[in-house]
């Protein structure tokens, strides 16, 4: 089970009112590369996964949830004083008109999340292996996203959200290569 | 300091403290075996503990996990009170 904390795990501060960059922020909130594919993934996967490696993949899964907290965050904030013209403007006229002020689980070009963006091999290595390009794909996403935007508070969590990924990267790295070890051994006995 | 400053300054050493045990425990995830690395996660989660404890005592409980004062609960707070992380 899990309790609710009622604070972000890093803080999430805005500028100004821009639902441009709220769009793109949505490409790591509901896109195949973002947080809730990542949450989903991991705490999906780790039922099944050799004793070792369980809490890497519980302890990601449950900071995902917060990264998708902070995305939330941005988004709603980016967006919530935004009228009509201007989220038009923006190329959310479309959510708008179906969805209001409220966020979705979609991508920046409004395409639904879907189960579809994330596997589940029954083979920890192969699992592991998506799971190391999934946090690398996420990471290029943070750059792209800090490429583009012009807000310097929402890039100070962007990047520390881009640093996260890198060492989530790594933890699965090492994941690896503790079933290799445990492989490796049981053939010598 | 204002009011809001000095409740955001106390938030922010929660959530560094907080960090510092997010950290460690992915760390001694895959590293079980580094006696340095448990001694430092050890600490770190008495200091989180630490911090949390000061900042509950002015503003109220973070989680469910934390006891509300009686003094909280006269002057009106509740866990539905505002501001929610997204509303500061």
């Amino acid at each position: 089970m899990w309790v609710y904390e009622k604070k972000l795990l890093y803080p999430v501060e805005v500028g100004t009112c821009n639902p441009t960059l709220a769009k793109y922020l949505m490409e790591q909130y509901g896109g195949a590369d973002g947080e809730l594919a990542a949450a989903l993934r991991y705490m999906n996967q780790r039922y099944t996964v050799p004793s070792k490696v369980i809490g890497v993949l519980n302890d990601i899964a449950t900071e995902e949830f917060s990264h998708l907290e902070m995305l939330a965050t941005m988004i709603y904030k980016l967006t919530k004083d935004a009228t009509p013209e201007q989220l038009v403007e923006a190329g959310l006229g479309a959510h708008f008109v179906n969805h209001g002020h409220d966020l979705f689980y979609e991508n920046a070009n409004g395409v639904p999340f879907t189960a579809t963006y994330i596997q589940a091999k029954g083979d920890p290595i192969a699992d592991l292996y998506e799971d190391i390009a999934a946090e690398e794909k996420a990471r290029a996403t943070y750059q792209w996203l800090i490429d583009v935007s012009d807000d310097p508070l929402i890039n100070d969590s962007l990047r520390f959200l881009r640093e996260r990924e890198n060492i989530h990267s790594l933890r699965f790295r090492e994941s690896v290569e503790l079933l290799k070890d445990e492989r490796d051994r049981k053939k010598i006995f | 300091m204002s009011a809001f400053e000095e409740e955001r300054e106390m938030m922010l050493r929660v959530q560094q403290a907080d960090f510092v045990v997010v950290e460690l425990t992915l760390y001694t995830d895959t590293h079980p075996d580094d006696a340095e690395a448990l001694g430092q996660w050890r600490e770190a989660i008495k200091e989180a503990a630490h911090v949390r404890r000061q900042y509950e005592n002015r503003y109220g409980p973070l989680s469910l996990a934390s006891v509300p004062t009686e003094q909280a609960l006269e002057i009106g707070w509740r866990w539905n009170s505002t501001p929610w992380p997204w509303q500061r």
